[in-house]
């Protein structure tokens, strides 16, 4: 359980390397507010190659997404991302006590 | 009345600080010291005069911020943990937006009771907003920072390195603001050298000099004016003729 629970945790928060900077772009810049298009300019990528990593970090409630007038406006959600942190930790923790 | 830089010249220079409530444009080219001018007026108000303060970047991100601002011995990271300065990164059409209806750049200010706000800088609206609407819409946003009572600092750039002409933007951007403060590349010497003047405050009086500053250690240190040169903003100018050798003429 631990085991696929980490794999699955893992592949769903970093799985392509789209992601992973993502990720890293937030964790290192967490008062970005921005639209797809400028965070997708903002890590050299296309809008429509972010497109589906940032539905997966909003699914994993990582990234927030509001909607403001015509735009919607990205954020990093830092206590979701803590959570999720802390449960990626112990899930590693687990695993390499088994 | 005031809200102080903490450069103290600076604030000699304009009688005290900034005026609470007004925009101020800080104006230069490349390499001037426009974003430390700006850091260095929120960091001071955090840590001197407790005034919360709000960075808004569009181009340098965050993490170059946090790396810079610890150069100058400002631990931006310690502030926003303290919930005295944020740093927000967004685009230009996301801040129009914030005009025109509440939206986390709001909530933002209302969050850390923010007294001070710094846009940089303001000359990337150009990019995104037509010219028959820039003015208009500078407009808002200094009425709608005005109303919430916040002391701003606009930077912008201006693409002359030297030369006798300054440009800030095509749509009067200068006659909008209340407050500007030009910084300029000097050659003296075959030196290059930062020049620093008050070119208006509105409803103040103010110290016309060009005063000499650097980027120390500390942050912006201005010094004495250029007394024995003139045509100092042409960016190349020349010894001044004492007044007694020309009373020998």
């Amino acid at each position: 359980m631990n085991e696929t629970g980490l794999r699955q945790l893992s592949e769903k928060l970093i799985g392509t390397e789209i992601k992973a900077e993502l990720l890293r772009l937030f964790h290192m810049n967490p008062g970005i507010l921005d639209t797809i298009d400028s965070i997708a300019r903002r890590i050299g990528r296309m809008p429509n190659d972010v497109e589906t990593e940032i539905v997966t970090l909003l699914d994993l409630g990582v990234l927030r997404k509001e909607r403001f007038g015509k735009l919607d406006v990205l954020s990093l959600n830092t206590r979701k991302d803590k959570e999720v942190q802390e449960k990626l930790a112990a899930l590693i923790e687990g695993g390499v006590k088994e | 009345m005031r809200a102080p830089t903490g450069i103290p010249e600076l604030d000699a220079m304009l009688h005290g600080g900034l005026m609470r409530g007004d925009v101020t444009l800080v104006v230069g080219s490349a390499g001037t010291g426009k974003t430390t001018l700006a850091l260095q007026y929120l960091v001071n108000g955090a840590t001197k005069f407790n005034e919360n303060g709000l960075y808004i970047t569009f181009e340098h991100m965050p993490s170059q911020i946090y790396r810079d601002s610890a150069n100058f011995g400002w631990d931006i990271k310690k502030l926003e943990a303290e919930g005295k300065l944020r740093v927000v990164c967004t685009s230009p059409p996301v801040l129009v937006q914030f005009v025109e209806q509440r939206n986390p750049i709001d909530a933002i200010i209302e969050e850390i009771n923010a007294k001070r706000i710094v846009i940089d800088s303001i000359s990337h609206l150009e990019a995104f907003i037509p010219t028959s609407e820039l003015r208009g819409e500078l407009y808002r946003l200094i009425n709608h920072l005005k109303m919430k009572e916040l002391t701003s600092v606009f930077t912008a750039e201006s693409h002359e390195v030297f030369g006798d002409r300054l440009v800030v933007t095509g749509v009067g951007l200068s006659f909008l603001v209340d407050c500007i403060i030009l910084l300029r590349m000097v050659e003296i010497q075959s030196s290059l050298k930062k020049a620093l003047t008050i070119l208006k405050i509105r409803g103040s009086d103010h110290d016309k000099q060009l005063r000499e500053f650097e980027i120390t250690s500390s942050g912006i240190k201005a010094s004495s004016p250029f007394e024995k040169y003139e045509q100092v903003l042409t960016g190349a100018p020349r010894r001044a003729i004492p007044v007694e050798r020309l009373k020998e003429w």
